[in-house]
């Protein structure tokens, strides 16, 4: 191990599956260029449903492709995105696990806020809906939070800790931040990490419907006339790795993730605190041994709900001071959705991009200006942007919050 | 079908409901109170207005009703207004 300083973290390979389809590279030039995900529900229920649009993964993605007829049925929607997502990250990271026993020395965090709601949906209407006495005999298998995980490590031999990490949206941000530290801590050299979600079953969206948080139009983050969320799902699965072992056998890295803070706001279940996101915010500076002024973007966690974004603001300004008037701040959930525990992961490919490509990403449907919501939200089209380092926000109901720093390789 | 609620049935009962949620005495209720004057915060606010669907049988739109700051009288004009399209037709109930 290196002296002086614990381990750093590059990110080697990343994976993603969205409203834009398969492929972080899709998913990048999509919201590079403002293109929307969003688009009518498609739903066999969609006819009793009051919410009417969502980002949802295409019809295209198709599960017989990518899995045997020995495999599928094993699989929830779920655990489909993020083995999709982790074979493109882990490729692209060029890693063999079978030499040397890095396997034995590779972890696997998936974050997801609600696991297979796809067969608990579907089983559940069997069991109340239809009285049948007998469920499939892989509703346990397919519906546990574990499964995406155990799928991804079982799929590629990784045999070091493995686990899942829920906390709602910001599920994919605690899993990386989990991850990071499994490698900083030794435990790990490295580790396959990210987050997935596929949420959109007719019960789940009922119950977002009843929290009247959706908006019927689209998603307009920081936008006077925002009307509040709209669902999505997906996953993104990145690669993490020691960054001396990236090096050693001169792996392409994508950034360093260079730090992450986590706190919660222990106040309301769902009344957003300025003070509490700050104080992720701050930490994850800290841990990255960034000052504010380094910062020349920040992925907002801006949901379009009230709430969130004028809150957000406020915690942005709290942590950066008079920096944040120099920021880029974006959320792009306006185009890929809050795909729930997915969506921190979706947001660090954007992260990572444009930290690559000097571009940042736009936030779309910004089209009223809101005097609660006065930073920069690059409204409509990217912005050609000389970046050093990143954050990444994600802000989860229940008051948790987890941010990511990331620095340009 | 029971006979029409009167606007003073629907009043008393959404009364009845905002008082058992804000635990308060009906009595002290006015039309022109918002939620957030009786000390109803937002997830209790999106309670009550779940308690009145349920209680009337109807569903209040998504949009265009802000249940922090209208008053007791809207969500009693909303309730009218559910009730009269729901009698109109079961399309217009949706």
């Amino acid at each position: 191990m290196s002296a002086g300083g614990p381990r750093r973290v590059a990110i080697t390979g990343m994976g993603a599956v969205s409203a834009f389809g398969e492929g972080a590279g899709t998913l990048w030039r999509n919201l590079r260029d403002g293109n929307g995900g969003i688009r009518p529900l498609r739903h066999e229920d969609a006819g009793r449903l009051r919410v009417r649009i969502a980002a949802q993964v295409p019809e295209s993605f198709d599960p017989a492709a990518h899995f045997d007829e020995r495999t599928l049925p094993l699989l929830d929607r779920n655990a489909q995105f993020a083995l999709v997502a982790a074979t493109e990250a882990i490729a692209q990271s060029g890693l063999d696990f079978a030499a040397n026993g890095l396997g034995q020395r590779t972890a696997v965090v998936v974050g997801t806020g609600v696991g297979g709601e796809t067969t608990q949906d579907e089983q559940s209407r069997r069991l109340y809906g239809e009285n049948a006495s007998r469920l499939h005999p892989l509703t346990i298998v397919r519906l546990m939070t574990n499964a995406s995980a155990s799928q991804i490590s079982i799929a590629h031999g990784l045999r070091g800790p493995a686990f899942c990490v829920a906390s709602a949206c910001a599920s994919s941000n605690h899993a990386i931040a989990q991850a990071a530290q499994l490698i900083r801590g030794g435990l790990a050299e490295v580790a396959i990490a990210g987050g997935t979600e596929a949420c959109l079953s007719y019960g789940a969206l009922r119950a977002w419907e009843a929290m009247r948080v959706l908006a019927d139009d689209t998603c307009r983050p920081f936008s006077a006339n925002r009307r509040g969320l709209v669902l999505g799902e997906g996953a993104g699965i990145f690669v993490l790795e020691a960054m001396e072992h990236a090096r050693a056998r001169g792996a392409g890295i994508l950034a360093e993730l260079a730090g992450a803070g986590m706190s919660a706001d222990a106040s309301d279940i769902v009344a957003p605190s300025a003070e509490g996101a700050a104080a992720a915010m701050a930490q994850a500076l800290a841990e990255a041994g960034l000052a504010p002024q380094d910062v020349g973007y920040v992925n907002a966690h801006g949901t379009g709900t009230p709430a969130n974004d004028a809150t957000e603001t406020r915690a942005i300004r709290l942590a950066f001071g008079p920096h944040a008037d120099r920021l880029a701040v974006s959320s792009t959930k306006s185009m890929h959705g809050h795909a729930l525990g997915a969506s921190g992961a979706l947001e660090l490919v954007a992260v990572v991009s444009a930290l690559r490509e000097g571009v940042v990403p736009p936030t779309a449907n910004l089209d009223r200006p809101d005097p609660a919501c006065d930073l920069d939200y690059v409204p409509g089209t990217a912005r050609a942007l000389e970046l050093h380092a990143a954050l990444s926000n994600s802000f989860a109901f229940g008051g948790l919050n987890a941010v990511l720093a990331l620095r340009r390789a | 079908m029971n006979a029409p609620l009167s606007d003073a049935d629907i009043q008393s009962q959404v009364f009845g409901i905002i008082a058992k949620q804000a635990k308060i005495d009906a009595a002290t209720l006015k039309p022109e109170s918002t939620l957030k004057d009786l000390g109803v915060a937002s997830l209790d606010a999106i309670e009550v207005i779940f308690d009145i669907e349920e209680h009337f049988d109807v569903t209040f739109p998504d949009q265009g009703t802000n249940f922090d700051t209208d008053t007791v009288q809207h969500l009693i004009d909303a309730v009218r207004s559910a009730l009269d399209a729901k009698a109109a037709g079961p399309e217009a109930a949706a």
